[in-house]
């Protein structure tokens, strides 16, 4: 069973301490813990640090690594930009998009997979590439690209 | 091809070494050899490393922070990535340099979401160096001491830019500052901060070893040292080079294996485009500004699609402060769209939209809106036909 919204932020806190600096680590937590930011966790944190929850919201929403809807348990960003691109990124888009069922963007009704496109991730000499959660997979197939999200738990 | 001395490879500094001569030297003097090194910051805006770290050391202000830009994204670059993996040690120490000589004792590695798998290949490195009384608590038995703490980014270009950086280490929205102040008088909390690039700490210790003069032999004119630069799209041999600064691009593409050039991406998607004819040009800031990122086009690609990438980029990651970045990038994606499609089909309808590129150019605010149109302008010039000519003013 995953912890509350509200015992993250705490324990975000103890670790990182309530100023306003450490709002992207508390989010981070969150967002890692439960794949999104509940409001639950919005209005602890702009309590923990004293400012407003609107001000907390307007800070999640600048980053595309954070969400406020509930979103798979695993995700993963398939690479768009143009090295990738060239590396054949759209035919694996396709072949994630068949296998899953869904659309960039959409997660699946199991809550299994969450597919996104993303700006570039730092792997152009391997690409295509992706990260699932935070680990990178290069020089993929879309034979290899089926395989790996087939395994997500 | 000229001799190449490789920095981060064959005259690998024994770890500790650049810290032990530093710290017999004042901080003054530290700060003196990196300014006389010529050495201009790595991550892009090329300023210089020495007069940034002389204006944090005279600023007045407690609590001195020395940051580390480990938010690389610009489209094409990997190579702080690769530096990370390989070279967290000497990275640590290029920074616990720099703490000794702006006066610091804290520093921060703002590392890219992205790159969340290279945590521990800095925190082993960290660890090592604290045992080794190389970074932490009196460093080398003295009265020295600075530590450095990695915190997260979330996805978001601009916050390479380094007032969004620390606005975003804040935990504000990474939207860049307005200048004055600068970070080297106000910048983190207030206090004088400097922020550096990953490459451009790993470069510190091999000027602390081997003198400014070592390194000023190096490159070309007033643009010293050496450059990585991370090359992909169609060339045979994808990855990270070392060349001196003043190295031509086609010296750069011979050693990756490029074939059948048609345009070659220089600095990213906010660098220049050059074409086939301009290999001989020179990577330095007084011709084509070395960025890390080098993306090579063949015959084969439709330049109107890359154009529509880099511009999908920049609507994407623009932050929405500045009018010009946020509309104008819009509008030149609509543009190269439209003339992709056939829908402009002369000089005269592209007027508007280079005025435009003009006008994002001066009026943005940071770094993003002012090199955004540069795709734009550089394609459109160089890569499209119209009647009466290619589609430049």
């Amino acid at each position: 069973m995953s912890r509350k919204p509200v015992e993250i932020v705490a324990s975000a806190v103890e670790n990182h301490g309530s100023g306003r600096e450490a709002v992207m680590e508390m989010l981070t937590d969150v967002n890692r813990e439960l794949g999104y930011i509940p409001e639950e966790a919005i209005r602890a944190i702009a309590a923990a640090v004293g400012v407003s929850n609107a001000e907390i919201y307007s800070v999640l929403s600048f980053y595309s690594f954070f969400s406020t809807e509930p979103r798979g348990r695993n995700i993963v960003r398939l690479c768009k930009t143009i090295s990738c691109e060239m590396n054949g990124s759209r035919d694996i888009l396709a072949a994630l998009e068949s296998e899953l069922g869904i659309k960039a963007g959409e997660t699946t009704p199991d809550r299994r997979v969450t597919l996104e496109t993303t700006s570039c991730i730092g792997l152009c000499d391997e690409g295509p590439a992706m990260l699932v959660n935070d680990t990178p997979h290069t020089r993929l197939t879309p034979e290899e690209a089926r395989r790996i999200v087939a395994g997500l738990e | 091809m000229s001799e190449m001395k490789v920095l981060t490879a064959d005259q690998q500094p024994e770890t500790g070494a650049a810290l032990k001569r530093a710290l017999e030297m004042t901080a003054a003097d530290v700060v003196f050899e990196v300014r006389e090194s010529g050495m201009r910051g790595r991550g892009g805006a090329g300023f210089p490393v020495g007069i940034k770290w002389n204006l944090a050391g005279a600023a007045s202000g407690t609590d001195k922070m020395v940051i580390c830009n480990a938010d690389e994204g610009e489209p094409g670059t990997f190579k702080d990535r690769l530096l990370i993996e390989k070279y967290a040690k000497q990275l640590l120490e290029g920074m616990t340099i720099a703490g000794y000589a702006i006066g610091s004792s804290r520093g921060i590695i703002y590392l890219r979401a992205e790159y969340t798998y290279l945590i521990p290949a800095i925190t082993e490195a960290r660890r090592e160096l604290i045992d080794r009384k190389l970074m932490g608590s009196y460093i080398l038995g003295g009265s020295f001491n600075f530590d450095v703490e990695v915190r997260p980014g979330a996805g978001a270009y601009v916050c390479g830019e380094e007032t969004s950086l620390i606005e975003s280490l804040e935990g504000k929205r990474g939207e860049p500052r307005n200048k004055p102040p600068f970070p080297v008088n106000s910048g983190y909390l207030c206090r004088p901060t400097i922020v550096n690039n990953v490459e451009t700490f790993v470069n510190v210790p091999h000027i602390i070893l081997n003198g400014s003069d070592w390194y000023r032999e190096l490159g070309i004119g007033d643009t010293t040292g050496t450059k990585l630069f991370s090359v992909s799209g169609d060339v045979e041999r994808s990855g990270v080079y070392e060349m001196q600064m003043g190295s031509t691009i086609g010296e750069l593409l011979e050693l990756a294996g490029a074939k059948d050039v048609q345009a070659v991406q220089v600095g990213g998607a906010s660098g220049a485009t050059i074409a086939a004819d301009e290999l001989d040009r020179r990577l330095s800031f007084e011709d084509l500004p070395p960025g890390g990122s080098v993306i090579v086009f063949n015959r084969s690609r439709n330049m109107m699609n890359v154009l529509e990438n880099f511009l999908e980029f920049f609507v994407h990651e623009s932050c929405g402060q500045c009018t010009p970045c946020r509309e104008g990038n819009v509008r030149l994606l609509d543009t190269a769209r439209a003339i992709r499609d056939g829908r402009i089909t002369s000089r005269e309808e592209l007027k508007d939209f280079f005025m435009l590129a003009e006008i994002m150019k001066l009026g943005s605010k940071c770094g993003l809106g002012q090199t955004s149109p540069n795709c734009f302008v550089d394609i459109v010039t160089k890569f499209v036909e119209l009647p009466g000519g290619k589609g430049g003013m």
